[in-house]
């Protein structure tokens, strides 16, 4: 069965681009582009991972984070972070990565691919 | 040195029997007994006295009475036979000190020669204190000037904080009241401040120095550095505090201008680095589309890469007004034409974004003078904002933006623009202007507004807000037909803080 990933950033065009680079690569995608959204399409589509963008209009990333491991069968979800901020890696400690926008394509995948596979 | 003495008498032999009483007593004498030689002496020498007998050398009597004049510490003893002294007295007057009778008692001539010396003495005396006070004057004067001319504030306090003295830079700025109390004046408070320098040096005697901020009297800002001093009474207790405050208000604005540099350094980086990935997934969705035969990806991938294109070419040229100093090129424009040019740059954003995007341009509005490229910008702007508050909210289904521009009075223009988007909270509204403050994340660099507000405020104009979260915001830019008297250049940040806010008109 294919893993899929939620996709979290307030940019569409960084939105898209995530979305068809990881499905081009064989996984499921769904998306959100804030932190309500976000939360809303973790509990409809459990996701296997979460890739997390830091400042957005409203509320930002880290507080997503927060909500999301206040659920119970959530909680457990993998987060990587990619953020344009400095200091991004500081915002979610437990983050399984933190990496700067704009970021290396295959790096990316590779540590997908690494996530997934725990 | 013996006292010279100039002895004018009728009879050698009385002259002598003086000379040779008043030698003994440290005068030295010399006697005259004729017209000429009474005048060469006086001519030739300073006398400390004149002991003359005023008949006995006629004709220089008015000669004596000038010398007396144009030496007054010199002394006259007038000696004459009873039968004249009247006549003496009427001629000398006071410029006499004392009259004697001929033959001269001894007694008497001594009383008067004391006399002669004690009212020389308290001549030189006053002499001395005379030219002393002229010297104090000038010392007073020129301290006056010193504490008047000095290039920073002075002010004196007592021990309630009242101003009892202030110097000519401290009025300039903080009125001419002195008995004021220092917070009043300084600050515009009502109650002490919390902690004062002054009342520290009152306490410990020592200098303190500390950075405030003060308000003149026109309600301008300055940053000062303030020292204080005590001022000591004779008992040597702190009496006054005197309180000097220089303005640094230019290094603080150069420090703060530096601070925005960096600030826009970081926003840039972080903007940039949005739109890099953005570009990144447009070159991506290119290359999958190419891979894949893909024509629609294709297409999509170059407009998204034409998207991001314009997106950094816009904010590098945000950047740019920004960053550079430039005077306000006025032109006269007819309103129309530059409402029709701002709505053409629009247009097909909202286009694109499918929001309804309705104008109205009343008739006849008649020509501005302005800077048409500033202004424009500064009002696509506005519009542009108003898109981007339709498409950040979800709750609507359809979404739109309205332009009006009519004439408000006889002297301004009114543009309104109007969005039904996802409106601004209260702390929202006050940052808006704020230099380097977005509410769009990663999409904003929080120059757009700044820069707008600030080209309008520019131009005379003003600009105020309404919004409810949720329901949408109003923004309503005044601007004046004619070009304002003082323009002004538009100057980096930092000049007033880096904030706009000061005439911001909040609904």
């Amino acid at each position: 069965m294919k893993k899929k990933i939620l996709v979290i950033d307030d940019d569409l065009n960084v939105r898209d681009y995530l979305a068809s680079l990881f499905k081009d690569n064989g996984y499921d995608v769904c998306v959100a582009g804030d932190v309500k959204e976000g939360i809303k399409q973790a509990k409809a589509e459990h996701p296997d991972l979460i890739t997390l963008d830091i400042e957005m209009p409203g509320e930002w990333g880290p507080r997503f984070y927060r909500q999301l491991t206040q659920e119970k069968d959530l909680k457990n979800i993998p987060v990587i972070v990619i953020s344009g901020l400095t200091g991004h890696q500081y915002a979610v400690v437990k983050a399984v990565a933190s990496i700067s926008k704009p970021f290396d394509r295959e790096e990316l995948l590779e540590l997908v691919k690494e996530t997934l596979a725990e | 040195m013996a006292k010279q003495v100039l002895l004018i008498d009728r009879n050698i032999e009385h002259a002598e029997a003086v000379s040779m009483y008043i030698g003994r007593q440290q005068y030295e004498a010399l006697i005259s007994t004729s017209n000429e030689q009474t005048v060469l002496y006086l001519d030739n020498q300073i006398w400390d006295i004149i002991i003359a007998d005023p008949n006995a050398t006629p004709e220089t009597r008015a000669y004596i009475l000038g010398f007396k004049e144009a030496n007054p510490l010199v002394q006259i003893i007038i000696m004459s036979p009873k039968e004249e002294l009247d006549d003496a007295m009427g001629l000398f007057g006071i410029n006499a000190i004392q009259y004697l009778e001929v033959p001269v008692n001894s007694t008497a001539l001594d009383l008067a020669l004391t006399r002669a010396d004690n009212q020389t003495a308290l001549l030189k005396r006053m002499d001395r204190y005379t030219s002393r006070l002229e010297e104090v004057h000038l010392a007073r004067n020129s301290f006056n000037q010193l504490f008047e001319e000095v290039p920073c504030y002075i002010s004196v306090q007592d021990k309630n904080l009242r101003v009892t003295a202030s110097n000519k830079r401290f009025k300039k700025d903080f009125g001419s009241l002195i008995g004021g109390f220092c917070y009043e004046v300084y600050k515009h408070r009502t109650s002490p401040c919390r902690q004062c320098p002054v009342v520290e040096t009152f306490k410990d005697g020592k200098s303190h120095t500390t950075e405030e901020i003060v308000t003149s009297k026109d309600g301008k800002q300055y940053n000062v550095l303030t020292q204080t001093a005590p001022i000591r009474n004779s008992e040597g207790e702190i009496a006054q505090v005197m309180e000097m405050s220089t303005n640094i208000t230019q290094i603080r604005q150069l420090q703060d201008h530096l601070v925005s540099l960096g600030l826009m350094l970081g926003s840039m980086s972080h903007g940039v680095k949005g739109m890099l990935t953005a570009l990144d997934g447009g070159i991506y969705q290119l290359e999958a589309g190419l891979d894949q035969g893909d024509n629609k990806r294709v297409v999509m991938a170059s407009g998204q890469i034409k998207d991001m294109a314009d997106k950094i070419k816009k904010m590098v040229l945000e950047i740019l007004y920004y960053a550079k100093s430039r005077e306000l090129q006025y032109e006269t424009k007819d309103t129309e034409e530059l409402a029709r040019s701002v709505v053409k740059t629009v247009s097909p954003l909202t286009l694109k974004h499918g929001v309804i995007f309705s104008v109205t341009i009343a008739p006849d509005i008649g020509p501005v003078e302005v800077d048409p490229k500033w202004m424009e910008a500064a009002l696509v702007n506005f519009l542009e904002n108003a898109v981007d508050a339709c498409l950040f909210d979800r709750t609507k289904q359809t979404h739109r933006v309205t332009f009006n521009v009519e004439k408000a009075s006889s002297t301004e223009i009114r543009f309104t623009v109007t969005d039904n988007g996802i409106g601004m909270d209260t702390e929202t509204k006050n940052k808006m202007f704020t230099l380097f403050f977005t509410s769009k994340g990663s999409q904003g660099t929080g120059l757009g507004l700044f820069i707008a507000h600030r080209v309008i405020r520019y131009h005379g104009g003003r600009v105020s807000v309404d919004s409810q979260v949720g329901e949408g915001s109003q923004f309503t830019i005044h601007i004046p037909f004619k070009k304002p008297k003082n323009d002004r250049i538009v100057e980096y940040p930092g000049k007033d803080s880096g904030s706009d806010r000061s005439t911001f008109q909040g609904a």
